[in-house]
């Protein structure tokens, strides 16, 4: 199971949920899903993601057993 | 709001087609009863409603689906060649994956449903005469009855 910091990540920049989802080409359903763990992004979205925010892609996205 | 709005439009594209073909049938049956002597005479009555709600709903659906190609275009995250319908969802990733899982299980449902469609003509042995109107509408109810399945499954899946 793959497990992120989205949530935590995207208030730390101050982004909303509509503003993540528009700068990453995804709808704000898709960033909700995603927070809420119950959708595993793409890579290329994971890219996006880990591009807006400015971290690593392996900083935001972890398998589930492990820690950031 | 859209792929209700597709979705009810489709439905109607098809009963519409049902009720147009339905005309063309009873007006051939009458004259084949009666070109076959089983009756004498015979008045019908048909209206060009059904046609003209199904040419403008056809027109309305190419519509649709030309206005989701074009703005389709611009979305670099959307691949152009999985756009066939309107009701399909190709807004991102996440709408294209819940679109295929809902067309799987709508899939699955017109297989179950067709064959109890042909097993309900059992009920029906002299549709052909008296109820000739009974094979157009439960044949445009399958995939009416597809849609909906897809419609509820989408919706289902996108409140997860």
């Amino acid at each position: 199971m793959i497990e992120n910091r989205v949530r935590e990540l995207r208030a730390k920049y101050k982004l909303t949920q509509d503003e993540l989802a528009k700068r990453t080409g995804v709808t704000r359903q898709t960033i909700v899903s995603l927070e809420k763990g119950s959708y595993t992004p793409s890579l290329l979205l994971a890219m996006n993601i880990a591009e807006v925010l400015g971290e690593r892609i392996e900083e935001i996205f972890y398998k589930g057993e492990e820690k950031g | 709001m859209k792929m209700y709005v597709t979705v009810l439009l489709r439905c109607l594209v098809y009963v519409a087609l049902a009720f147009m073909v339905y005309d063309y049938l009873k007006v051939d049956q009458q004259f084949t009863l009666f070109e076959r002597g089983y009756i004498d005479n015979f008045e019908v009555t048909i209206s060009n409603g059904p046609g003209l709600i199904f040419i403008a709903l056809t027109a309305v659906l190419v519509l649709l689906n030309l206005i989701q190609l074009f703005r389709a275009r611009k979305n670099k995250q959307i691949k152009t060649e999985d756009i066939l319908l309107p009701e399909y969802d190709h807004r991102d990733e996440r709408a294209v994956e819940i679109t295929g899982r809902a067309v799987r299980f709508a899939f699955a449902f017109i297989l179950l449903y067709s064959f109890l469609v042909l097993g309900s003509y059992m009920m029906v042995p002299n549709y052909f005469l008296d109820y000739i109107w009974y094979p157009m509408l439960v044949t445009a109810s399958i995939p009416v009855a597809g849609l909906l399945v897809y419609l509820l499954t989408f919706k289902v899946l996108e409140a997860r």
